[in-house]
């Protein structure tokens, strides 16, 4: 071997070159991670603090802190909050109202219109109450509207760019090809091994090839769960088109008979708490999240969408919307779940590893560290090889590939 | 470098760190109680710690 890059030209040749199969892999992976990399760097350096999200946010939260009271308190009457959030916004419209099971807070949503919140889901601003007092913990501005919060600004580089739908399936679609770097970098993996122990890290010879076999290390030894967080990710990012199926799929089917009806006036409306009590009182084995106000675009005109959820720790993650009547009060229907929005439930946690405690957190923002050394190896392994060809056209000429092994 | 490794000795190790992987990303989301989340964070530590040692390794050898 007369240099390293000439070296590494001779074992290209020989493992890759004979084999079309292969140089289809290596073709694949150069450019399924070519096309993703800077976008999947910035979507692993957003992700760090997203992973530690719940203890930023504790740390930056300035809400008022809940009153002190005896352990068995009851909650106070969501009419109440319902009709003091009313008073503090008059005119404007209550969209889901949200009971945590976690702290004594309830939030209560709302936009200046229906309109308004079907234009625009992120037109939609927050009361938090303390859920034994009644008081007003902190308001909230519609998003965007005072300036982005820190996590909020990494949310959006995470999610869709600042662009909506359009970012998301475009972020999807980094993540598929994130994947598809995976895959076909599993398969020249075997090849590349065949003289090479497991784990070999050739440090002394070049810087080069020092990378290369980091590059592979830390690749194989990861694959496992970036596949998983890649995967879920793409399922993720899909999420708005899925619930939008739903609707017109599903939800349509379930409304048809109400079709051509007169829509509830707020007016009409039955009372939040009896909805929420009959619901709980309905499903004991359940948990009563949230509820969707009638005329919901994510709901029914005709209905509170109460949503609960299992108490178990799998079934704490799949949501079950009960349909109440919103005139009467009286309980119309649950609603099964399509598989595809089950599957979506379930890739949340897989995707935002937050259902392990603080030590798999801590994991997750390891193995987010080893990616971006992986994605940022690549590309670095990409830059000397290609700046190689140009200085050395022999050697490029005598490579199968350019970026072979890469 | 010498000879040409079998499809097995060049698949155990990767193998079985993904094994270990998906099963501890699994433990915690299915079990979480008891033993199974202490479970799932060694699992999904072995494949970090595989791969210091064998870069601490390339260090000292």
């Amino acid at each position: 071997m007369v240099t390293d890059m000439s070296g590494q030209a001779v074992f290209g040749e020989r493992v890759y070159g004979r084999k079309p199969a292969l140089r289809r892999w290596l073709f694949l992976h150069k450019w399924s991670s070519l096309i993703c990399t800077l976008f999947l760097l910035l979507i692993c350096i957003t992700g760090l603090p997203l992973v530690l999200r719940e203890e930023i946010n504790g740390l930056l939260d300035d809400a008022l802190p809940y009153a002190q009271v005896p352990e068995d308190t009851p909650n106070v009457d969501l009419d109440r909050l319902v009709e003091a959030s009313r008073k503090l916004y008059p005119g404007e419209t209550i969209v889901s109202v949200f009971v945590d099971d976690d702290e004594p807070k309830i939030m209560v949503y709302m936009a200046s219109s229906w309109e308004a919140f079907s234009a625009n889901r992120k037109a939609l601003h927050s009361i938090r109450f303390d859920a034994h007092t009644g008081d007003v913990l902190k308001q909230t501005k519609p998003f965007g509207e005072d300036g982005l919060t820190f996590l909020q600004l990494m949310l959006t580089l995470h999610r869709d760019l600042f662009m909506g739908l359009p970012g998301e399936l475009f972020l999807g679609a980094m993540a598929l090809l994130f994947c598809a770097a995976i895959v076909s970098g599993i398969a020249i993996y075997g090849p590349f091994m065949r003289k090479l122990d497991f784990g070999t890290v050739r440090a002394a010879r070049s810087r080069r090839l020092k990378w290369l076999d980091l590059h592979n290390l830390l690749g194989v030894v990861t694959l496992g769960w970036a596949l998983v967080v890649g995967a879920t990710g793409v399922i993720n990012e899909l999420s708005t088109p899925l619930f939008a199926l739903w609707q017109q799929t599903d939800v349509r089917a379930m409304l048809a008979p109400m079709r051509g009806k007169p829509v509830p006036q707020v007016s009409e409306i039955a009372s939040t708490q009896a909805a929420y009590d009959t619901v709980k009182a309905a499903f004991p084995d359940m948990i009563t999240t949230s509820i969707a106000f009638p005329g919901s675009p994510f709901g029914s005109p005709f209905h509170y969408v109460v949503w609960t959820k299992g108490k178990e720790p799998l079934t704490s993650r799949l949501f079950s919307p009960v349909l109440v009547d919103a005139r009467s009060g009286a309980l119309v229907s649950a609603v099964t779940m399509p598989w595809y929005l089950r599957a979506l439930e379930l890739s949340r946690p897989l995707h935002f590893g937050d259902y392990g405690g603080m030590p798999l957190k801590i994991i997750w923002v390891l193995l987010d560290l080893v990616t971006i050394v992986v994605l940022g190896s690549g590309l670095y392994l990409w830059l000397v090889r290609s700046r190689a060809a140009k200085t050395q056209p022999q050697s490029a000429v005598g490579l199968p590939l350019p970026g072979a092994a890469e | 470098m010498t000879g040409h490794r079998s499809l097995g000795l060049i698949w155990r190790w990767p193998v079985l760190l993904a094994a270990l992987s998906v099963f501890g990303l699994l433990a915690a989301l299915i079990g979480q109680t008891g033993i199974w989340l202490p479970l799932s964070w060694i699992a999904l530590t072995i494949p970090l710690a595989v791969a210091a040692i064998c870069i601490v390794r390339s260090r000292t050898s």
